[in-house]
């Protein structure tokens, strides 16, 4: 018993391997800005021995973490500490979801709602009176510019344009778009097909998607977004059966997948997880590996910065999407200090968080700022939205800027496409 | 994902190393388990502060060869250039320092105590001798409700080599908002209050305020200051009206944390590759060499490099780990001399006394290689605490075992090819 006990770590989340170091609370963006939020070590471990006795203990403070896992990165010695707050604010929470936060969740909703009205939408959630009574009466943020949405979703597009021609391609692959890509941005998954065929590979919707849940988890949504989760497994087994790999080109939705469904969801995603990975990891895994070559153009140049979003961080796949741009020859790389921006997916829209997020982002939108790069990229559709609001810089993925930089006839002619 | 070097380690060594590596042309990785030990550094790097028999040591340098064989500075082939080489590596990563390792100088420990050391990052308080003092009357001024900064240990310190202190304390609104969090109310988020919102002018105010009238010749305040730039730290000392200067806190250690940042932005500028918060948990030998490496984030991703540098610090890190029966070195499973399997031999009862764990760590040949099976692999080095054969607590050689061996490793690494 007593080797086991040391041998073998039993702690939830790890919680027991805290050596009381605090060097956690060093690097929590929300902490650095406001003395209200415990921060993670108290919120964290100190905190859940308390609420193991006695669940008063909970407090509901813990809301205002980020969940940017940011802790969990500069944590010694494993622990979980991100988990342990969600889980908690899961299993202890009362307070219920209002239904601006109802709205801000449901992502797909809501863009399902806006999208075939996006030219009437677009200039009304710009206007401000409408800007003041979402302020007034639903407490989104008045400064916050909701993105636009599409008059097109990326899925009439692809079934439009795209589903077609794709069984060409010996080789394929699903594509989870996310809610970003079919309501706001659909460019970047036209870049994204624009890249996979070029490269060889034909590009397939899941039967079924739905939105992975990050904003539903983070405003206490858990039971809709184990629903929604369960769709989604459900879809990409289907996929998986076929052969295919399941792309994506959002990091937070990729994480939300692959790790928050078991951890604070208890969706058993074992079978899945590993088939579900970024388009950067795999298209940089299979250049590595000599299965695919890419050709750029010759007159391609852009001074790239890029930003580590949070949970890309967390994943540890910087690397995948940073090797590969720095392959793009036209392309002057430099790496942003690594910092939160402050969005974090919904939290930032909130009236009550508007100025913490803003302060937690201003030391990236600084250093953004003195660099005036041609854009920044990141693997994070929030933090787009954030860092162009703040910063006036254009933010792109990736995926789209390796599209334009691509000579899709060469790569198609070294692919054999 | 191939690299020409692969530093498994983030701290003081791995950094030494990766930057060393980085300015020599070579595609650096450095892997990173969570922060380092810089956390809780002094604000000052020791080389060498006591010989074997306890005595202290004056000049370092003559004092080394005293030191028994087993100690890593016997590895070190010119110990007076690598010092030098040290120190210029942390100026130009913009960490300016005083000191060299010729002639310790001192410095005051958090509890009062005096230590002798190599380098002293500009703005903490250090006396050149520790018989003569430098001031007559010292105001020890700390900020309300700060906890890590026990004034009356180091006013009984100092008090014991004939000074005058008085102790004195100040706030500022702003400070007193933090005090809503007893449990933030830690050095780095008082530094982040204080140079995000422009409050260096209000506190130097405060305190030239409280310290006008005193007489005093020197000024001393918790290092809690420059925590995004040397320049706030030395700003908040010109700004008060005798001299001033800064004493170490209890962890987290602001001018740590500092030296933390700078390093690891310097290696990105030279384009060096850092991945955050993930963990070697496997290495594929073939014969005498290391192949790659496995971590515990990149799932099914094979690190290759021609070198692999093992800097993952020793028990407090867990670059050694303990359990009842072993003491190993967990990422790479190299061989460790951990003296006997008695654990009843690691450790002495009395607290005080030189503990036998302290001196385990990871055994090498003459060229810092690693060992396996009593074999030295041909392209892996360790470098740093892990090494064994010195007790660092004794011997005040943390710092210096931390760069010197990891700029040995590198010159042995650059002269190889
Ligand atoms: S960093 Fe990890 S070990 Fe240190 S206090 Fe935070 S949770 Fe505990
Ligand atoms: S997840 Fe982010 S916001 Fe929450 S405690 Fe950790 S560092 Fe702070």
């Amino acid at each position: 018993m007593t080797t086991s006990t040391q041998t073998q770590n039993m702690s939830a989340n790890n919680f027991e391997q805290c050596l009381k170091c605090s060097i956690c609370t060093v690097y929590c963006p929300v902490s650095a800005v406001t003395p209200l939020y415990p921060g993670p070590k108290q919120a964290g471990p100190d905190g859940e021995r308390y609420r193991l006795k006695n669940k008063d203990f909970f407090n509901e403070a813990l809301k205002m973490c980020l969940n940017c896992k940011r802790c969990e990165v500069a944590c010694p010695s494993g622990v979980n500490i991100g988990d342990i707050i969600q889980a908690a604010r899961i299993k202890y929470s009362t307070h219920r979801p209002s239904l601006r936060d109802m709205m801000l969740a449901n992502t797909d909703f809501v863009g399902t709602m806006a999208s075939p009205f996006a030219s009437i939408a677009n200039p009304v959630l710009k206007l401000k009176p409408v800007k003041a009574v979402l302020h007034g009466v639903m407490a989104i943020d008045k400064h916050r510019t909701f993105p636009d949405y599409t008059n097109r979703k990326f899925e009439s597009w692809f079934k439009k344009e795209a589903a077609a021609h794709q069984a060409h391609y010996e080789k394929q692959v699903s594509y989870f778009h996310g809610c970003y890509v079919n309501y706001n941005y659909p460019q970047l998954g036209k870049d994204f097909v624009k890249v996979m065929n070029a490269v060889g590979y034909g590009v397939n919707l899941l039967e079924k998607e739905k939105c992975c849940g990050v904003a539903l988890i983070a405003n206490g949504m858990p039971k809709q977004a184990r629903r929604q989760g369960e769709v989604n497994m459900a879809s990409m087994r289907k996929a998986i059966a076929q052969g295919h790999q399941v792309l994506t080109t959002s990091s937070t939705c990729t994480f939300t997948m692959r790790d928050e469904y078991a951890h604070l969801l208890g969706i058993d995603n074992h079978d899945v997880r590993d088939s579900i990975t970024l388009a950067t990891r795999f298209l940089f895994q299979l250049l590595e590996s000599g299965e695919i070559k890419l050709a750029f153009k010759n007159d391609f140049h852009k001074r790239v910065a890029y930003h580590s979003a949070c949970h890309m961080e967390r994943m540890g796949w910087v690397p995948y999407s940073t090797r590969l741009l720095r392959m793009i020859p036209g392309i002057d790389f430099v790496m942003l200090e690594s910092q939160c921006c402050g969005i974090s997916g919904t939290y930032g829209f909130k009236k009550e968080n508007y100025e913490r997020s803003q302060a937690i982002g201003k030391g990236l939108f600084d250093q953004i700022k003195e660099l005036t790069p041609d854009c920044v990229a990141t693997d994070c559709e929030t933090c787009k939205w954030q860092i162009e609001m703040s910063t006036g810089v254009t933010v792109e993925n990736p995926i789209s800027i390796i599209a334009q930089a691509l000579d899709v006839e060469e790569t198609r002619r070294l692919n054999n496409a | 994902m191939k690299f020409d070097i692969i530093i498994i380690g983030g701290g003081l060594s791995g950094l030494t190393a990766g930057i060393a590596l980085a300015q020599a042309g070579r595609d650096v990785a450095v892997i990173s388990a969570g922060q380092s030990t810089l956390h809780f550094s002094s604000g000052s790097l020791d080389l060498l502060g006591c010989d074997n028999n306890g005595n202290i040591v004056n000049n370092p340098l003559n004092a080394i060869a005293s030191l028994n064989a087993s100690h890593p500075y016997k590895k070190v082939s010119n110990v007076e250039s690598i010092a030098q080489e040290a120190k210029q590596l942390l100026t130009e990563a913009g960490i300016t320092t005083t000191g060299d390792a010729t002639a310790n100088h001192w410095r005051i420990t958090p509890i009062g105590a005096l230590k002798p050391t190599w380098l002293s990052v500009d703005g903490m308080a250090t006396m050149q001798d520790a018989g003569t003092m430098p001031w007559k009357r010292v105001a020890l001024v700390n900020i309300i409700n700060y906890l890590d900064f026990p004034t009356k240990l180091i006013a009984a310190g100092l008090r014991n080599r004939g000074i005058e202190v008085d102790i004195k304390a100040v706030t500022l609104r702003e400070l007193n908002e933090l005090r809503k969090s007893p449990s933030e109310m830690r050095s780095t988020n008082i530094a982040k209050v204080l140079e995000r919102n422009n409050l260096l002018q209000g506190l130097a105010d405060a305190i030239n305020q409280v310290t006008v009238d005193g007489n005093y010749d020197m000024v001393l305040l918790p290092a809690v200051m420059g925590i995004d730039s040397c320049s706030a730290a030395s700003t908040m000392l010109n700004l008060i009206a005798p001299e001033a200067s800064y004493v170490a806190t209890l962890p987290p250690s602001v001018p740590g944390v500092r030296m933390q940042t700078l390093l690891r932005k310097r290696f990105a500028a030279l384009d060096g590759t850092f991945l955050t918060g993930d963990q070697v948990i496997e290495g594929n030998f073939q014969g005498n060499k290391l192949n790659s490496v496995k971590t515990a984030k990149l799932e099914g991703e094979r690190l290759e490099a021609d070198n692999f540098i093992l800097a993952t610090g020793s028990f407090m890190s867990r670059g050694l780990v303990a359990d009842y029966n072993h003491v190993y070195e967990p990422a790479l499973g190299v061989d460790v001399d951990s003296n006997s399997l008695d654990r009843t031999t690691w450790a002495q009862l009395n607290v005080t006394s030189a503990q036998p764990y302290m001196e385990m760590g990871v055994t090498t040949d003459t060229k810092l290689h690693c060992l396996l099976g009593g074999k030295p692999v041909s392209n892996l080095y360790a470098a740093g605490s892990i090494l064994s054969g010195h007790n660092s607590i004794k011997l005040s050689d943390a710092a210096g075992v931390d760069m010197l061996t990891a700029l040995q490793v590198t010159h042995n690494i650059l002269n190889q090819q």
